[in-house]
């Protein structure tokens, strides 16, 4: 409490003197790791797209609820009945940093960068089959699939599908994104000194946010600083004592000290699709028996684990994906495996499981005691103690290993494990299901070696399907398939959560992947 | 024997045995032996004296210490994140960092002793094995953790094997300049001119010499292995889920610090104690072991 008080105490008195700050009206935001580049189609990694977002714009963009499509540079846009033709529409009025005006060519150049295979964009994919995108005039966009490819509208709200400048891309060859970029976002690149410092300032000209901006341009704050802290706790302080005014890189135990701060708030969302689970290699001989996995995700306690491991910071999952996402099946609600103790005691007394004279169970005289890979780190070794606690109460012994992220990734490839713990983000459940539960997908990532012909003929349903409801449909149906079998253990879905000076006025937190402050638009200081 | 010996050098056992005998009288030499003796006992016992199965969950997790307020009497010393009895969790941890650190400072001096002494003795072999020395002097324990639990997995082997490199370059190093002082000694020559064998002059006259200053050393060395150790394990090297150990329990309980301080303090003092404890009982044993130090 002490602690806590002179933290605070600290704080007001470093605002006391830092009115400075205020007046420069910069934002610094502290976050744990910087990009190697910023090309949106070479970087896939939170870092990269965090500063993407506010540098360049989406021809559509995405709602907080994370499911409507909005407008973005295009004002409209229109789909053939076939599924495989789209015609964007764009704003005539939007205009690059360096002045130029954005015309429909530069939206094909940027497109076609990106499925270049000679550009190697590891998330190429994500574009679809593209047949061909071409220019029909100057503001006019027409985009056309091979097949039908029904998240494209989502994919190209992502900032891999940010519009770039041609010129600019040729002008700095390898040191695109390194040394400069130039986009149409409400923030344009000033310097950028990896791993310590990216310098923003405003774009004076940005008139055209998304919609669902308050503000749509151009910016409140003059200048934005993202600033590498790595040290968890060094970013707490920082936000404590005013260094920094926003930051959604705050460890779990230091909310409740951010709330009791009366210099700092949190602003939390709950349409965050970031899940941890621990899944089954289910045709190992540890744990082929559904009945005793069924058993296993019931004797864990998702409950205490968010209330004592994560301060209550995070929400207990039950689902494979939030049941606010895309295309979640509703109707397996009431059927989620839900922490039972006794029921999954008698579950596997009925089941057979008998208990040797150790207290564990066995199964034809041999006690069962799978192998759990998973990553070194504060995080799985406390997840992998608390599910090893729930389990040994019925009776399973899970053997823990942890290996160093360096070769955990070649060790979750091989066949050598039980169970394994992951972490994952995504926007849809056919985001989710494709990448997991895909046959062809084996060993990595369906390391659970979930082969099922049903199931793939149902995800190439998905993703063709012309239909929003034809769509969920499909994917609704996989969903109650793994769900059924018991192939995860849901462990919780993190939340976005940021931390704030009470100096910025609130603002509401994205969550598209990962990247809470989105535009930037609407973080502004309070008068 | 000892009349030809200069007054530097261990002359024999039963010299320092004489030295040692006024060691308990030494109040610090009680407390910290005494001390460390109580730990060891302590820890050895775990199984029996433990109040809780130290890998049970579920108990109302946070709980401070029974003499704290909110304690509850059935937990002693309080209760961890998930909810398991501290008590017997640091019993049990001291028992594996005990362990951790007796098994490599038994493994590491070992093999330093050995190779200080085979150093010392064939004078041929002198330059490669001090050589071999000189690159294990370069690998930093925590780095050479880091490198064996990324490639076998974190586990009490990977530290252990850590440990015992990072100790036997000094080992080697004290052994081999006594060894060498002993070589000096007339009844090195003696032994060597009535035809002792080779190894009846290692084992029964430069050995024996050595293994005073030696075992100083190896009790300075125990408290620095136990620290090094918690360190691997406090940044997730060591002992592997739901294993205790205490420099993981310091470090699982840092998220807690601000309001249940006791998951995170309580196994730091204990290794603060033991580190003390030790370091205390190898100074005094030095003293002991010092004539200089002796007559004043």
């Amino acid at each position: 409490m002490g602690m806590r008080a002179a933290l605070g105490a600290f704080a007001l008195a470093a605002a006391a003197v830092m009115p400075v700050m205020a007046q420069a009206q910069t934002v610094t935001i502290v976050r744990e790791v910087d990009s190697d580049r910023y090309d949106p189609h070479r970087s896939t990694a939170r870092g990269a797209s965090e500063v993407l977002f506010m540098m360049a714009d989406t021809l559509v963009s995405l709602d907080f609820d994370m499911k409507t499509i909005k407008p973005g540079l295009a004002e409209s846009w229109t789909a053939s009945p076939d599924g495989l033709t789209y015609v964007f529409n764009l704003r005539k009025d939007v205009k690059f940093c360096d002045g130029k005006a954005m015309k429909a060519d530069d939206v094909v150049y940027s497109m076609k960068r990106w499925i270049n295979p000679e550009t190697k964009s590891p998330v190429r994919w994500r574009a679809g089959k593209v047949a061909d995108i071409t220019a029909k005039d100057d503001y006019t966009v027409e985009y056309k699939l091979k097949e039908p490819f029904s998240e494209l509208l989502y994919q190209l709200t992502q900032t891999f599908a940010v519009v770039i400048d041609k010129d600019n891309v040729e002008k700095l060859g390898a040191d695109f994104g390194v040394k400069g970029f130039n986009g149409t976002g409400p923030f344009c690149w000033v310097d950028w000194q990896p791993r310590n410092e990216m310098r923003l300032k405003r774009h004076d000209a940005y008139t055209w946010g998304p919609p669902i901006s308050e503000n749509r341009g151009p910016a409140s704050v003059q200048e934005i600083v993202w600033k590498i802290v790595p040290e968890e706790n060094t970013r707490l302080a920082a936000v404590m004592t005013g260094q920094s005014q926003v930051t959604q890189y705050i460890p779990y135990s230091g909310f409740r000290t951010l709330r009791n701060n009366p210099a700092t708030k949190v602003i939390e969302s709950r349409e965050a699709f970031w899940t941890y689970f621990i899944g089954f290699k289910i045709d190992k001989a540890e744990v082929n028996d559904e009945t005793l996995r069924r058993a296993i995700v019931m004797a864990v306690d998702q409950a205490a684990i968010a209330k004592n491991l994560y301060f209550g910071e995070v929400e207990p999952a039950y689902s494979y994906i939030s049941q606010q996402a895309l295309d979640w099946n509703k109707g397996l609600d009431p059927e989620l495996i839900k922490t039972n103790l006794a029921e999954a005691n008698k579950l596997l007394d009925q089941a057979g499981f008998a208990k040797g004279a150790d207290g564990f169970r066995q199964r034809n005289g041999k006690k069962i005691e799978p192998v759990l890979y998973t990553f070194t780190g504060s995080t799985w070794q406390k997840l992998a103690e608390a599910v090893q606690g729930d389990l040994r109460k019925i009776g399973v012994d899970v053997k823990v290993q942890l290996f160093d992220a360096t070769v955990a990734w070649g060790k979750l490839a091989t066949q050598e494990f039980d169970m394994f713990g992951m972490s994952y983000p995504y926007i849809s459940a056919g985001d989710a299901l494709n990448l997991y539960f895909r046959s062809a997908n084996t060993p990595t990532p369906n390391r659970m070696n979930w082969k099922d012909a049903t199931t793939d003929q149902l995800l190439d349903k998905g993703m063709a399907a012309l239909k929003d409801e034809e769509r969920a449909a499909a994917y609704g149906e996989v969903l109650a398939q793994v769900h059924k079998a018991a192939v995860w253990i849901p462990l919780y879905h993190e939340p976005m959560k940021i931390g704030y000076s009470s100096k910025l006025a609130p603002f509401k937190a994205h969550n598209i992947y990962g990247c809470g402050l989105y535009k930037g638009l609407d973080i502004k200081f309070l008068k | 024997m000892s009349s030809m010996t200069s007054p530097d050098a261990m002359s024999s056992s039963g010299t320092s045995g004489r030295r040692l005998t006024w060691l308990p009288r030494d109040p610090t030499v009680l407390l910290a032996g005494g001390m460390l003796v109580a730990i060891i006992a302590l820890a050895v016992s775990a199984p029996w004296i433990a109040p809780y199965d130290p890998y049970q969950t579920g108990h109302i997790p946070f709980l401070p210490p029974s003499f704290m307020d909110g304690g509850s009497p059935d937990f002693l010393l309080g209760t961890d994140q998930q909810g398991r009895d501290l008590l017997s969790r640091l019993l049990y941890g001291t028992r594996n960092t005990l362990l951790t650190g007796f098994l490599a400072v038994l493994f590491g001096g070992g093999t330093g002793v050995t190779l200080g002494i085979i150093a010392a003795y064939f004078q041929r072999l002198d330059p490669p094995i001090m050589r071999c020395v000189d690159v294990l002097l370069s690998f930093p324990a925590i780095l050479l953790g880091l490198s064996l639990a990324a490639v076998v997995g974190p586990g009490t082997l990977p530290v252990i094997i850590a440990l015992s490199i990072a100790a036997i370059p000094d080992v080697a190093r004290i052994t081999r300049s006594t060894a060498l002082v002993v070589m000096g000694q007339e009844y090195m020559e003696a032994g060597r001119a009535i035809g002792l064998s080779d190894s009846t002059l290692i084992v029964r006259y430069l050995g024996l010499n050595c293994i005073g200053s030696v075992f100083v050393f190896l009790t300075l060395r125990f408290g620095q292995v136990i620290l090094i150790g918690a360190a691997l394990s406090f940044l997730g090297l060591g002992v592997r889920p739901p294993e205790a150990e205490l420099g993981m329990m310091a470090s699982q309980g840092r998220d807690a610090l601000f309001f249940a301080a006791h998951i995170a303090t309580l196994p730091s003092l204990v290794i603060f104690v033991m580190v003390l404890c030790a370091n205390l009982l190898g100074d005094a044993l030095r003293d002991a072991l010092d004539p200089r130090m002796r007559n004043l």
